[in-house]
């Protein structure tokens, strides 16, 4: 039992500690209903739990256009200075418009702070030629790359892939988003342990037990990040994660903040 | 404030093919993941049920929680024709006799290769609903249209939708609507605010607490539930409170 039964429990905002999600959204998507997805609700459902930052894309950028959601991430960041931050969203389809939008969010934007793509949703593999360009310009500025990673043999943006390119672009600190899947995890561990520039992120809607033990007894907490997919998915249901599991309180701080901010200068 | 109680509507022992990072295959292993998420109880059925056969992995359940305090039974079941499980009244007796107060069914040719159409499990179907004994459904296997044809057909009958997830809102809404005997649990129910939304429209009852221990964590539908923007009494209600009660109501 850790020092957060009760209040995970009783559920209340877990205050006394600093809580970075780094893997958050924004806006509606196709296939789903979502009861509360503006930056306004997400606000109020960080504090609810105790959620001091998120870094955020705008969804209708991962499965629409790029423009339009890096536009809404400025919003919500400008809505909410110190509490949101943004993930500019590139497309490896669109590489010339790409370099575009990461210049101008990250010259007009302070706030803009890593870099999002989603190979499955953009249907662009992550390793084409295309995305080398963009990821050349992240690398020049030493920044995080947050990608999507879900299923073992998603033929665009797989674990075996993202290890590819994390040894090609060792000045790049990757994140394996979703820790590269229920099913994905051990897979991506085996490819990524001995690369210390590709992280994890906790984010699941999906959660297998032990997960979170797993992972820090494997590649140590020091390489895995908070987040919660918020408002894509609750991010309630991290926080029992995270707070309940079997791990030490120092390497709980390293994921829900001291990792986040070893990479991310938040002001 | 006390502690809710939890009551898991969703839990399993036995070994998977395809273990998602741990084999947890035992009643020792699921009492660790119960003990860390701080769940009391839990409705259990065996792996070997649904990924060998039912009559064996219904007796290795029986074994395996043989004295366990606060486990409770749910078998899989087929329907009779192949006899391979007695016909529905005999069934339902020996479930009695056993103290098994719900079922889960696994259809489909990619399952156990049964339709879940009246002509296949109507006699089944019907004995169920005149016991009220509550049928639990992967939502993934059966999908949307047939469990409505279900909710339609038999209005005493309580279904738990497993598998729901923060993208099935469009299908289940209009179902919450129309069939107050449709219930979902949450091992998966991870819509932002949805929780609240359904509690709101539709009531607490139609959530019942689930986690797909030991596979996944029960941590996360705990918090799920804890920080819920709902009421105290609706959250003890999804809690257990509905769960307690259609147990109770089964084979009555």
């Amino acid at each position: 039992m850790t020092d957060y039964f009760d209040r995970i429990h009783e559920g209340l905002p877990i205050d006394d500690v600093e809580i970075i999600d780094m893997h958050a959204h924004l806006g509606p998507y196709f296939n789903m209903h979502i009861p509360s997805m503006d930056a306004d609700g997400m606000i109020i459902m960080m504090d609810q739990l105790g959620i001091d930052k998120t870094v955020l894309s705008a969804t209708p950028g991962l499965c629409g256009d790029m423009v339009l959601g890096n536009n809404m991430t400025i919003d919500a960041i400008r809505s909410h200075r110190g509490r949101m931050y943004g993930a500019c969203i590139v497309n490896g389809n669109y590489p010339e418009l790409s370099l575009d939008e990461l210049e101008r969010c990250f010259t007009e934007e302070p706030d803009m702070v890593i870099v999002k793509t989603h190979p499955i949703l953009a249907k662009c593999k992550m390793d084409d030629y295309r995305m080398q360009g963009i990821c050349k310009w992240v690398a020049d500025r030493k920044l995080m790359l947050l990608v999507h990673t879900w299923l073992d043999q998603d033929p665009y943006g797989s674990q075996d892939q993202l290890t590819r390119m994390a040894k090609d672009y060792p000045d790049i600190s990757w994140i394996m988003g979703h820790s590269g899947g229920p099913y994905g995890t051990t897979h991506g561990i085996e490819l990524a342990a001995d690369l210390p520039n590709v992280m994890f992120d906790i984010t699941m809607s999906m959660c297998p037990a032990r997960q979170i033990e797993f992972l820090v007894d494997t590649v140590g907490a020091d390489r895995v990040l908070f987040g919660t997919d918020n408002p894509f998915i609750d991010p309630k249901p991290q926080m029992g994660r995270i707070f309940l599991a079997d791990i030490s309180n120092e390497d709980r701080m390293k994921i829900v903040s001291w990792n986040a901010r070893r990479y991310v200068d938040f002001g | 404030m006390a502690k809710l109680k939890f009551f898991d509507c969703n839990c399993s022992v036995g070994r998977v093919p395809y273990p998602l990072i741990m084999d947890i295959p035992n009643v020792d292993g699921l009492r660790r993941e119960m003990e860390t998420a701080g769940i009391e109880e839990a409705l259990v059925y065996h792996t070997v049920a649904r990924d060998a056969g039912p009559h064996l992995g219904n007796k290795l359940l029986e074994e395996a929680l043989a004295g366990q305090e606060g486990l409770y039974p749910c078998w899989v079941v087929l329907p009779h024709h192949t006899g391979e499980m007695p016909p529905p009244g005999k069934l339902l007796k020996i479930m009695e006799e056993k103290n098994v107060r719900a079922v889960r069914m696994y259809p489909t040719n990619n399952f156990h290769s049964f339709s879940m159409a009246d002509w296949n499990v109507g006699e089944l179907l019907c004995s169920l609903a005149e016991a009220r004994v509550p049928l639990m459904l992967d939502i993934e296997i059966v999908w949307w249209e047939t469990l409505q044809t279900i909710l339609d057909k038999y209005p005493g009958l309580p279904v738990i939708a497993t598998s729901v997830s923060y993208r099935h809102n469009r299908f289940s809404y209009p179902l919450f609507e129309r069939y107050d005997n449709l219930h979902v649990e949450t091992s998966r129910y991870f819509g932002a605010e949805t929780v609240e939304e359904v509690v709101n429209r539709y009531g607490a009852h139609h959530i019942l607490f689930g986690t797909s221990m030991p596979q996944y964590t029960g941590t996360s539908a705990i918090s799920l539930i804890s920080y819920a923007a709902i009421s105290r009494e609706d959250k003890e209600v999804i809690a257990g409170g509905t769960l307690r009660t259609l147990l109770k109501e089964a084979l009555s």
